[in-house]
């Protein structure tokens, strides 16, 4: 049965592309483009130097940190960023007076600005803080724990940061999904008796499969990319010795300023898509996978 | 299991609500109060509305907000339209490179826009549009995750819906505006405030984009609270209170469409 | 004065897509004017709206001498400078004058888009010679800015604390030798309290008289057993808790903040600090006293400079003289505690004299402390290299490092760093 013209969809489809053409993918190529390059800013002469950046970052000590960085990161983050934004959400999704009050507030984090994020983290995390005065006051600690200057509680501290961020957010994408899911199933598998755990388990999660799948894409292309929170809790420094700089960290650093790289920053912007690819196609493949 | 959910609200709560609480009660201390002290006190003493009076007397808040209200609309309106049409054509009709274009539009997700943003301005200045309102919403008039979502919330409906349009002899437009489009209202809502707030939000590609004082989003121009010789934190704190109003309003307004799914979309359960 | 990166990222590709693209753009010169004559746009940093009637009354004095004319104020924020600055001169949209500091004007002036105001006018005859100097760089022959305002840092210190430790707010340190010997003495008195309130920075190495760099400028070459031993001093006091963890991750302007949240005793800032310090916490009004910077004091300076692309170099260059006159600097001192860099200016009695208030006195100080101010931070030292030796002296001072170790690697990789320019 023919039901439309061979030109409709594209039509429908043709402004979106257009943009991204525009706007992502052309300055990409670009970007491609100058990874094999000695590209300075404020120009100069450009001069191809074939593979040179592609070498000297796998000599770069910085480089394997901050990828090391990352990965932790993102494998810490997609399990508890694919769940807890979940069971928030179905948490908020019943009325119950003031449940918009609180669904607002839930929200809060996502929006508050960096220097601000900064104080309150800091007062919590610092030597003197919120927390490690509370610990030594019940006796737990001796010594304060060092939050926000030991190489692996300072990414430990930036990963709890990005959670308590990324709550709000991934919540209101499920909490959309969770309006699609169909409501006579709920009943259904109340009247079969069962209990709210395991109505969450057959009817909710298999609903919102689809949402999981796109949030837990978001999810670790966000992780990969992390910037802000560890740029807030270091200083911008990127901790002791560097030793807590993501990708980003370092690309803003080549490219930044009136005395980067771009060529530099150019390859790894490329080696930081290559390495976000992997996770979507892994999570692409398991998708389809379970579909079948 | 009432309380029991009160508990668990009211956890959450004081986990995430923290800034917020921070930055209002340093927006309404007075000059007499410390805002920098070892232990924070979240009470103000001496309560006092002057700060937000400050800021308006200082820079021109409602020009400013005018301002990014145009930005932000035309970054929403770009969005809906765009990321709808686009996701309901990959997830509901078929055609052939289907799967290229949701490919496409995936990998788009990964492509590092941290170092596009000035070649986006040379772009944007070839068209013209270098000092305007709309070069600053246009290359968010259309994000890759609203197509995204969109997509999947298509893709979630019932196949059923459609079939029923198509006995009926309805076109695609028709299908789309009068069938789907209903019940992927709570998406729709999500798609509203993500562009929203990114727009809203936005500091440095506004920056670069304009150079007349007049023309400035309310971000680049609650920057100049804080000047070469002298930050006020509480007027910094009354500004970023004022940008968060709008967020809160629009996401109060729009948050009880996410619970208005299939149930009223055309197939009754 | 804030100088952000953080920012500046986003300019990055655009500039090299262009400059790619255009190649090497003759500038084109036809159709400028000689005459003071046609309208030209000034571009601040971050005065507005405080001194917006100041710019106003100067433009409108310029106007007024030269009919015909009209001068369009752009003032940008504070955060995000360099990345706006990036972005016009990537795309030859770079304001007639244009406020730069000298580090932003150094690699603007390589690439030959700022005009070298010295030709055919001695500028010594006008303005102090440290200003000057600031805007001459290696390599590019000329001075690529006017002298605007000159600042510098004074000490503050926290009396009460002092008080309560064992210390004499009156006999503050005056090295920073005598500011290890009195932390100690404060941290014997009071575990809990902090003086010292930095980690060390290459204008420390210059202050004790290590070189930095080569004679040819092709090497750094501070990493000597002298400065090694200035690190691990640090990495020491730190160890027995004369700091506190937090200067580990802090910035150029963390002491400040840590002064004023009262958590150490001790704080460098400009002559306007004071104003902030009792604003942000009004318990401190009246307990904090105000010193001499340690050893040599840091000179700061601020100027404006001429686009090479102007279409009225003559009136760009008029104006950027009218605004850094000794009349006109002289009124913008009066407004803020910053200083005219004309010579001129020494007459002026208001800079020098202590009129009893707190705010006069760190006045009168530091416009004392001009006279011996040097750049304490040599400008091959860019950016991005302070962070990475900042990176690396952290990791000294909190002990996983000896300080020469850390020396030896951040010389090695900011040489990296100079060999790639």
């Amino acid at each position: 049965m023919k039901t439309q013209r061979w030109f409709t969809p594209w039509v429908l489809v043709l402004p979106a592309l257009a943009w991204l053409l525009v706007f992502s993918v052309w300055p990409s190529i670009n970007t491609l483009r100058l990874s094999f390059t000695d590209a300075k800013p404020l120009g100069g002469d450009v001069d191809f130097v074939g593979l040179r950046n592609y070498t000297d970052m796998l000599h770069d000590g910085d480089v394997r940190t901050a990828l090391l960085n990352s990965v932790i990161y993102m494998a810490i983050c997609l399990p508890l960023l694919t769940i807890l934004p979940l069971l928030l959400a179905v948490l908020v999704e019943k009325k119950l007076p003031g449940i918009a009050f609180f669904r607002t507030a839930f929200y809060v984090p996502v929006i508050a600005s960096a220097v601000v994020v900064g104080l309150i983290w800091t007062w919590l995390l610092d030597d003197r803080g919120l927390i490690n005065n509370l610990a030594r006051h019940l006796h737990l600690i001796t010594e304060p724990v060092p939050f926000l200057t030991d190489r692996w509680l300072l990414l430990i501290s930036a990963i709890s940061l990005t959670v308590w961020k990324g709550l709000g957010y991934y919540m209101i994408v499920y909490l959309a999904a969770l309006g699609n899911v169909r409501k006579d199933l709920h009943e259904a598998a109340a009247i079969d008796g069962a209990g709210a755990v395991r109505r969450f388990l057959t009817v909710t999660v298999p609903g919102v499969r689809g949402t999981m799948f796109l949030v837990s894409i978001l999810v670790s292309v966000a992780a990969l990319r992390v910037f802000s929170e560890l740029y807030i809790l270091t200083g911008g420094k990127g901790g002791p010795g560097g030793k807590d700089q993501s990708l980003v960290m370092l690309i803003q650093q080549y490219a930044g300023g009136f005395y980067g790289d771009f060529g530099y920053a150019s390859a790894l912007s490329v080696l930081l898509f290559v390495v976000t690819l992997i996770p979507m196609i892994v999570l692409a493949r398991l998708n389809l996978r379970s579909e079948r | 299991m009432k309380t029991l959910r009160y508990l668990l609200l009211i956890l959450v709560l004081a986990i995430t609500v923290g800034p917020f609480l921070w930055e209002l009660s340093t927006s309404l201390k007075g000059a007499g109060e410390d805002i920098y002290t070892t232990t924070p006190s979240f009470v103000p003493h001496q309560p006092t509305l002057n700060n937000y009076a400050k800021v308006a007397d200082a820079i021109p808040v409602w020009r400013y907000i005018g301002n990014s209200l145009v930005v932000a609309a035309l970054t929403v309106g770009g969005n809906i339209l765009f990321a709808t049409t686009a996701g309901y054509a990959i997830a509901r009709l078929r055609f052939r490179g289907r799967g290229l274009v949701l490919g496409l539009f995936l990998s788009t997700l990964v492509l590092p826009g941290e170092v596009t943003i000035v070649s986006q301005y040379v772009t944007v200045r070839d068209f013209g549009l270098a000092d305007t309102l709309v070069g600053v919403a246009l290359p968010g008039m259309v994000a890759a995750l609203n197509v995204l979502l969109m997509y999947n919330a298509f893709r979630a409906l019932p196949r059923e819906l459609d079939e029923a349009a198509i006995v009926d002899g309805a076109t695609v437009p028709q299908r789309l505006l009068r069938v789907s489009l209903p019940a992927v209202r709570g998406t729709l809502a999500v798609v509203a405030i993500f562009a929203f707030i990114a727009a809203w939000d936005d500091f440095l590609w506004p920056l670069i984009v304009l150079t007349s004082p007049e023309k400035y989003t309310l971000t680049v121009g609650l920057q100049y609270l804080s000047g070469t010789f002298t930050q006020d934190q509480r007027l910094i704190a009354a500004g970023t209170m004022i940008a968060f109003i709008p967020i809160a309003i629009l996401f109060s307004a729009l948050q009880r469409y996410f619970f208005k799914g299939v149930e009223e979309g055309g197939v009754k359960g | 004065m804030r100088i952000r990166n953080l920012t500046a990222a986003a300019a990055a590709l655009a500039l090299a897509l262009t400059t790619a693209a255009c190649g090497d753009a003759k500038s084109d010169t036809s159709g400028t004017s000689d005459k003071i004559t046609g309208s030209i746009t000034l571009q601040t940093w971050a005065l507005t709206p405080k001194f917006t009637d100041y710019l106003n009354e100067v433009i409108a004095g310029f106007t007024a001498k030269y009919p015909g004319t009209s001068v369009k104020l752009l003032d940008q924020p504070g955060d995000g400078y360099s990345a706006k600055v990036l972005a016009q001169a990537s795309s030859n949209t770079l304001p007639d004058v244009i406020n730069l500091p000298p580090d932003f004007a150094l690699p603007l002036a390589k690439q030959k888009l700022l005009v070298d105001v010295s030709k055919d006018n001695d500028l010594s005859k006008t303005y102090v010679q440290g200003g000057i100097d600031a805007y001459k760089f290696n390599g590019v022959a000329g001075v690529f800015g006017y002298p605007w305002y000159l600042n510098t840092d004074l000490d503050y210190w926290n009396v009460k604390q002092f008080k309560d430790c064992g210390l004499d707010a009156n006999t503050p340190p005056a090295t920073t030798q005598e500011l290890f010997t009195q932390a100690a003495t404060m941290k014997a008195k009071c575990p809990d309290n902090f003086l010292m309130s930095r980690k060390p920075d290459v204008s420390d190495f210059v202050r004790a008289g290590i070189k930095i760099i080569s004679d040819d400028g092709k090497q750094f070459v501070f990493n000597t057993d002298q400065a090694a031993a200035l690190v691990d001093q640090y990495k020491d006091a730190y160890a027995k808790g004369y700091l506190p963890p937090s200067v580990l991750n802090s910035d150029y302007q963390g002491n400040s903040k840590l002064f004023t949240q009262g958590k150490v005793a001790w704080t460098t800032g400009g002559a306007t600090g004071l104003a902030d310090f009792e604003r942000d916490n009004p318990s401190l009004k009246g307990q904090v006293t105000v010193s001499k910077a340690l050893d040599t004091p840091p000179l700061y300076v601020q100027g404006v400079s001429v686009s090479a692309k102007s279409k009225y170099p003559a009136t760009a260059k008029a104006f950027a003289e009218w605004i850094t006159n000794a009349d006109n600097q002289n009124k913008f001192g009066h407004l803020v505690n910053i200083f005219p860099s004309t010579i001129s200016s020494a007459s002026d009695s208001y800079f020098g004299k202590d009129d009893g208030t707190p705010a006069g006195k760190a006045r009168a100080l530091a416009f004392g402390e001009l006279k011996d101010a040097k750049n304490l931070i040599p400008y091959e030292v860019n950016s991005d290299m302070q962070k990475l030796l900042d990176q690396q002296i952290a990791l000294a001072v909190k002990g996983d490092e000896s300080g020469k170790k850390a020396l030896d690697d951040a010389v090695a990789k900011m040489n990296q760093m100079l060999s790639r320019q």
